[in-house]
Parts: structure tokens; C-alpha cells; sequence
């Protein structure tokens, strides 16, 4: 149990080189990566923060134009609201000015169409007047039906008003014609003469001419220049199919 | 256990076996060291990295506990004694060598680094006057004791060192050549406990008188701060 001075100084000297060799090949290095890993770490930490941070931000910010946009958007609906009430109620009243106007025009298109219906009847109904007329008078039309007329015809031109005779009478000198008597069947002399002398009477200087003419159907007719009294079935037809044209127009 | 022969000689210098076997773990934890932090990885770190990052900052929260703060600066000194007196005491169970641990020249060399540590660690912590007026308090009749102490305890860290490990040793001699080749091993797994064990021993002793050394001035400042805050 002696100490070797030499051995003591010797292994004083190798445990400071062994203190250098490891501080230099491995403390060192195994600090420095501890360190280099730590500050990694809190760069990295710092960079997570900065990233939360801004995240957080970030949110705020969304949230804030959130608030403000649902905030804009309460209020663009109100007056949405607003505008599509006014714009409803406006709607409403051009809507019912236009139902009334259209109401309007149908009620005056269902008048015209119940004019032109009710017209289009009685033009019906005249027209079957007509034609039931017609057939009747051409059934009853006979030469006892023709002497009854000739004696209304010769009542009617004497009672006719002197200044319609003075329009006949000019008439008749303008035209230089006679007097045309026109019947249905053949008139008897008596009943020629009777007209001769009811024309003479009335028109003296006037010849008088007889024609037939089974058109008439049953009757007579008196012409005079551009003027006709008639008083017979063909005629009355006419003037009630001219009645019927009128009610039509 | 008389010391250990000279192997050859270097001029007047004898070249012990127990400094070959030191250059032999000089060269292997170098060598080593050298080895395992040529490719550290920052990202990804490898079994071996993991593992020396451990051992490396285990020893750094050691020292932190008993002087926060300064682990960076005791780390190379501390350090190194645990991981040379770990394997100096483990090499002892290799056949055919002797720890030099086991050798009392060695443990002497290192209980004097240590003992000229603390004072080098506290003179540059506080000053060499500061230093020296700590062996004054709380008073000079007390420096005597001062010293005794220092010097006591830095042969008991001596001793403590070689005694141990040259007794195991000398136990695992006599056992193996009293019992035959299987009934040691108990004995040497004792070895590898008592060789950590001895190792961590040594090391935080020297630890704390290091750090007696520095904190016994701030021991010394904390009374006079307070007389000057009482008078203020």
C-alpha cells in the first residue's frame, strides 16, 4: 500500500486529458445536439404559437366579419322585406286595377256576345217567320185572296194624300210612262176596269198597261215610273226579309 | 495490496500496469466517444445516441439538483470522475487486469483533483479572497478545523475509493481460489453493484465538496446582505 509518485502524477495528468477528450467528443457534441434539438423544439413551439396566434386571429377576424355580415344581411333582409311588401301591395293594386279592368272588358264582351246572340236568334226567329209566311201565303195564295187585295189596293191609292199623287204625277211626266199594273193571275175585266178608272180618276192623262207576273204569288203591283204601290204576298215578303236585313244590320 | 509493477520505463518515468490499463480505458471512452457522436441526428436519433443522451443528461440533472445552474460548468470534471471511476472499478472484473481504481496511487490522484477542484471551482466562483475568508467563519478559531477537514476528507475520499475496490478484488481472489470456478460469480455480480455504487460515491462527494466550496461564500454574502438591509 505505497503510492508510486510516478503513477500518481501520471494518472493525474491522463484524468485531465480524459476530462479534455470527452468534453470535446462527447459532452460537446451531445450538448450542442441537445441544444440544437431544444431550440428546434422552440422554434418550433414559437412557430405553433405564431400559428395559434394567428389561427386565433384569424378566427377573431372570421368571426368579427361573421357577426357583421349576418348583421348585414338582418338588415338586407328587413329591407327586402320592406321592399317586397311595397312591391306585393303595389303588385295587389296593379293586380286588381287590371282584374277590374279585365272584368270590365269581359262583362262588355259578354254583353256584346249576348247582343250578337240574342240578334243572331231574332234574325233566326225572322227568318223562320219568314219562310213559315212564305210557305203560308204560297199555300193561301189564290185568285179570291188576289180580288180581295185588288179591292185594298184600290182603297190604299184612294186614300193615299194629294201631294203623293203630285210627286206621282211628276214622276210619271219626267219618265213619259203609263201606269204598269202587275199581278199574280190573271186580273178579270171588271177589276181592269175598276183600276182604269180609280188610276183615271186620280192620274187622267196616263195610259194603263196589265202584265202578269206569278212571282207576285198573290197581289198586285202599281208602277209609275221609278215609284211602285204594291200590295201583294211576293213584295210583303220582301219587305219583311228587309226588315229582318235591317234588324240584322 | 502493493502497488502494481512497472511495465517499462519511460527515462526515469516507470510505466506502471496501472496506468497502461488507464490509457487502455482513456482509449476505449475516447475512442468511443468519438465513434458515437460522429453522426448525431438532431431529428432522428439512433439506440446509441438515445442512450449517450441520457447518460449525458442524467449527469447534468445530477448536478443540477445540487447546484442548479451550474451543471454546464461542473459537467466535463463530474462527469468524467463517474464514467473513469465507473469503468476503472468495472475493469477489475476483466481477467487478467486490475482496476486502478484498486490502486492506491490512483485514488489518491483523484481525490487530490478533487480536492484541488474545490478550491479552483470556488476561488473562480467568488474570488480567491472570498474564498479564503470562508475558512474564517463563523470565526478564525475555526480555521484549524478548517483545514483538518479539508484534508481528512479528501484522504477518506482516498481511501474509501481504493479500500473498497481493492477488498473486492482481493475477496473475489480468495473465493475463487478457495471455491473453484462457478461460486465467484454471486461474488462478481457484487462487484459490478459495488463498482457503480463506489463510482456514484466518489463522484457526488466530490460533487458536494465542490459545491460547498462555492456555495460557503454565498453563505458567507447572505448574513451581510442581510446587516445591510437591516441598517438601510
Amino acid at each position: 500500500m505505497e503510492i508510486d509518485w510516478t503513477t500518481f502524477a501520471l494518472e493525474i495528468i491522463n484524468f485531465l486529458v480524459l476530462v479534455w477528450i470527452l468534453k470535446r467528443f462527447l459532452y460537446r457534441p451531445v450538448l450542442d445536439t441537445l441544444a440544437q434539438r431544444r431550440a428546434g423544439v422552440e422554434r418550433t413551439l414559437a412557430e405553433a404559437r405564431e400559428i395559434e396566434a394567428r389561427a386565433k386571429a384569424l378566427q377573431e377576424q372570421y368571426e368579427s366579419r361573421l357577426a357583421d355580415w349576418e348583421e348585414e344581411k338582418a338588415r338586407a333582409r328587413g329591407h327586402l322585406d320592406a321592399e317586397l311588401t311595397l312591391e306585393r301591395s303595389r303588385q295587389m293594386q296593379v293586380l286588381g286595377e287590371t282584374l277590374a279592368e279585365e272584368r270590365q272588358r269581359n262583362a262588355a264582351v259578354d254583353a256584346h256576345e249576348r247582343q250578337r246572340i240574342e240578334r243572331a236568334h231574332e234574325i233566326s226567329a225572322m227568318a223562320q217567320a219568314q219562310r213559315f209566311t212564305a210557305t203560308l201565303l204560297t199555300r193561301l195564295a189564290s185568285p179570291a185572296i188576289e180580288a180581295r187585295l185588288v179591292d185594298l189596293l184600290l182603297e190604299d191609292w184612294s186614300g193615299l194624300p194629294e201631294p203623293q199623287f203630285a210627286v206621282l204625277r211628276g214622276a210619271a211626266e219626267a219618265e213619259g210612262a203609263g201606269v204598269v199594273v202587275t199581278s199574280a193571275f190573271p186580273l178579270a175585266p171588271e177589276q181592269q176596269r175598276r183600276i182604269s178608272a180609280a188610276v183615271g180618276a186620280r192620274m187622267r192623262q196616263l195610259a194603263v198597261s196589265f202584265r202578269e207576273d206569278p212571282q207576285l204569288l198573290s197581289g198586285l203591283r202599281l208602277s209609275i215610273g221609278p215609284w211602285h204601290l204594291s200590295l201583294n204576298f211576293a213584295d210583303e215578303l220582301a219587305g219583311f226579309a228587309a226588315a229582318s236585313n235591317h234588324v240584322d244590320r | 495490496m502493493e502497488t502494481l509493477g512497472v511495465l517499462f520505463s519511460i527515462g526515469p518515468f516507470g510505466i506502471t500496469r496501472t496506468v497502461v490499463t488507464t490509457w487502455g480505458i482513456m482509449l476505449v471512452l475516447g475512442l468511443g466517444s468519438w465513434l458515437a457522436t460522429r453522426r448525431l441526428s438532431v431529428d432522428r436519433p439512433g439506440l446509441l445516441q438515445s442512450a449517450l443522451e441520457g447518460v449525458v443528461q442524467a449527469v447534468e440533472a445530477a448536478i443540477a439538483v445540487v447546484l442548479p445552474g451550474r451543471a454546464g460548468l461542473l459537467l466535463p470534471f463530474v462527469g468524467t470522475l463517474w464514467l473513469f471511476v465507473a469503468m476503472a472499478n468495472l475493469t477489475g472484473l476483466i481477467p487478467g487486469l486490475h482496476g486502478p481504481t484498486g490502486d492506491l496511487s490512483t485514488a489518491a490522484a483523484l481525490a487530490i483533483l478533487v480536492f484541488l477542484s474545490v478550491h479552483w471551482y470556488g476561488i473562480r466562483s467568488g474570488g480567491l479572497g472570498q474564498y479564503l475568508r470562508h475558512y474564517m467563519a463563523p470565526s478564525p478559531i475555526l480555521l484549524p478545523f478548517h483545514l483538518l477537514g479539508e484534508l481528512s476528507r479528501t484522504l477518506a475520499l482516498a481511501v474509501r475509493l481504493f479500500g473498497n475496490i481493492m477488498s473486492l478484488e482481493m475477496a473475489a481472489l480468495l473465493v475463487l481460489l478457495v471455491a473453484g470456478l462457478l461460486v465467484p460469480v454471486p461474488l462478481l455480480m457484487l462487484h459490478v453493484v459495488e463498482a457503480l455504487v463506489q463510482a456514484y460515491i466518489f463522484g457526488m462527494l466530490a460533487l458536494i465538496y465542490i459545491a460547498g466550496g462555492m456555495q460557503s461564500q454565498a453563505a458567507q454574502e447572505f448574513p451581510a446582505a442581510q446587516e445591510k438591509g437591516r441598517t438601510a
